[in-house]
């Protein structure tokens, strides 16, 4: 179940280039194209014609040729020209609204005649000299709610990652969990601690000794329909924590948009802005890099873990004090999903 | 797409003479068909034009989404898959 009437992001503004992308998304599949002047548009991957995939197509002068037998397809669905063929009463296909915004191509899966742009999140990093944003993308075969509950619960670190940013602490310290609307916030802060190696690394970028304890904190939000924005940081012990001054401390933001592909599949764009140092190109690679690593590690599990719930599908899991942040994130979600089904019995 | 009601009508071959009466609910194309005559088609639903036919006499009930209005004034032809006649008889340049 997904929420469809609301923004995803479709991929990096960088892959799709002068061709096609075939990517489905909430269980549509769909052709992404650049119209003219390089506008993205978004069709359903079949062509009218013979069903063929759009996407195995080639783009010509802000249309989508068909590589079959040359159907021409415009960013609004209609059909364009058709070898030897009159196409005014070709039915249009599926079109879905898009935009490009932050370096990503945001797709709305649902109705195109109900997207919103003003509805669109807003970051304030993104195009910020200020910042520096290094990121990728996983597939991953898994719900997008096991990606949630993940990112909800950062325990796991201590287990899955021990060799980069876990360390027992974060098992010891409890987390709080508050509900805002459709906002949940899960947070943790651990002081006086030993830094892990990920965030010896960092305050080592960010000119700052990487052998004294430190204050550390992991503050997880999660919006509809699934992105989870992780602050994360260490300061100097003493210093004032999450509150200390910037030159006390090395943090980001860990970025997570979780975009649907099947029920039991996801596209992962994961990422990290940081404030220090944000012209070092080569320090967003190291971290993206780093990271790139990290993540990989939870897709292992991941894939595992879905493996053995499709394998048994009416078991009861566990919910425990540490799931709480996944758990509220599903209420809102199913909540959503009620109140879109309500819309469309409406209408 | 026409408002008239699917009405029963007949078709006149002007080769030969021969008339067809085309029953409400059946179209043109699978009426002549099953009597033999044969009228190349794909769609069946007024969109590819194959089965483009003169008309030579009558007015016909245009329900294609291939033909222009313009051409679907002159009432020179039409598409036996889908359309009908306003008339009781069409001429067809068959």
């Amino acid at each position: 179940m997904f929420l469809k009437n609301t923004w995803y992001v479709a991929c990096q503004s960088y892959e799709l280039t002068d061709k096609p992308l075939a990517r489905k998304v909430c269980g549509e599949s769909i052709a992404f194209f650049r119209g003219l002047e390089n506008k993205a548009a978004a069709v359903e991957d079949f062509c009218p014609h013979r069903g063929a995939p759009l996407s195995l197509g080639k783009v010509c002068n802000g249309h989508l040729v068909c590589g079959y037998h040359g159907l021409e397809m415009g960013c609004d669905g209609k059909t364009v020209a058709m070898p030897g063929q009159r196409v005014r009463g070709f039915a249009p296909i599926k079109r879905f609204a898009v935009v490009e915004r932050y370096g990503f191509i945001w797709v709305w899966p649902g109705h195109a005649d109900l997207a919103d742009e003003a509805a669109m999140p807003v970051f304030e990093w993104f195009e910020n000299p200020n910042w520096a944003y290094g990121g990728g993308l996983y597939h991953i075969a898994c719900d997008y709610r096991l990606m949630i509950d993940n990112l909800m619960d950062l325990t796991h670190e201590t287990y899955v990652h021990a060799t980069s940013i876990g360390q027992t602490e974060i098992d010891e310290t409890p987390s709080k969990t508050t509900v805002d609307g459709d906002k949940v916030v899960t947070s943790r802060f651990m002081q006086n601690i030993q830094a892990p190696p990920f965030w010896q690394m960092a305050l080592r970028a960010n000119d700052l000794p990487d052998d004294q304890l430190v204050d550390r904190w992991q503050i997880c939000r999660f919006t509809p329909p699934s992105h989870v924005l992780i602050e994360v940081g260490v300061a100097l012990a003493g210093k004032g924590g999450y509150d200390a001054a910037p030159e006390h401390k090395a943090y980001s933001v860990v970025v997570d948009f979780i975009t649907p592909e099947t029920e039991t599949s996801i596209h992962y764009f994961w990422g990290m802005v940081r404030q220090f140092k944000p012209q070092d190109a080569a320090l967003t690679d190291q971290i993206r890099q780093g990271q790139g690593g990290i993540f990989s590690e939870d897709l292992g599990m991941l894939e595992q873990q879905q493996k053995n719930l499709s394998a048994h599908p009416d078991r009861a899991l566990l919910m425990l004090n540490i799931d709480a942040g996944g758990v509220q994130s599903r209420r809102v979600i199913d909540r959503l999903l009620a109140q879109e089904a309500a819309l469309k019995v409406a209408a | 797409m026409s408002a008239l009601p699917d009405t029963a009508f007949e078709v006149e071959m002007a080769s030969t003479g021969r008339v067809f009466e085309i029953p409400a609910g059946q179209s043109v194309l699978h009426t002549l068909m099953f009597e033999g005559v044969d009228i190349p088609f794909a769609c069946e639903e007024g969109v590819c034009g194959t089965c483009l036919t003169g008309v030579k006499q009558g007015e016909v009930d245009h329900r294609d989404q291939y033909l222009t209005p313009e051409e679907q004034a002159k009432q020179d032809c039409f598409m036996p898959c889908c359309s009908r006649a306003v008339t009781a008889r069409l001429v067809l340049d068959l």
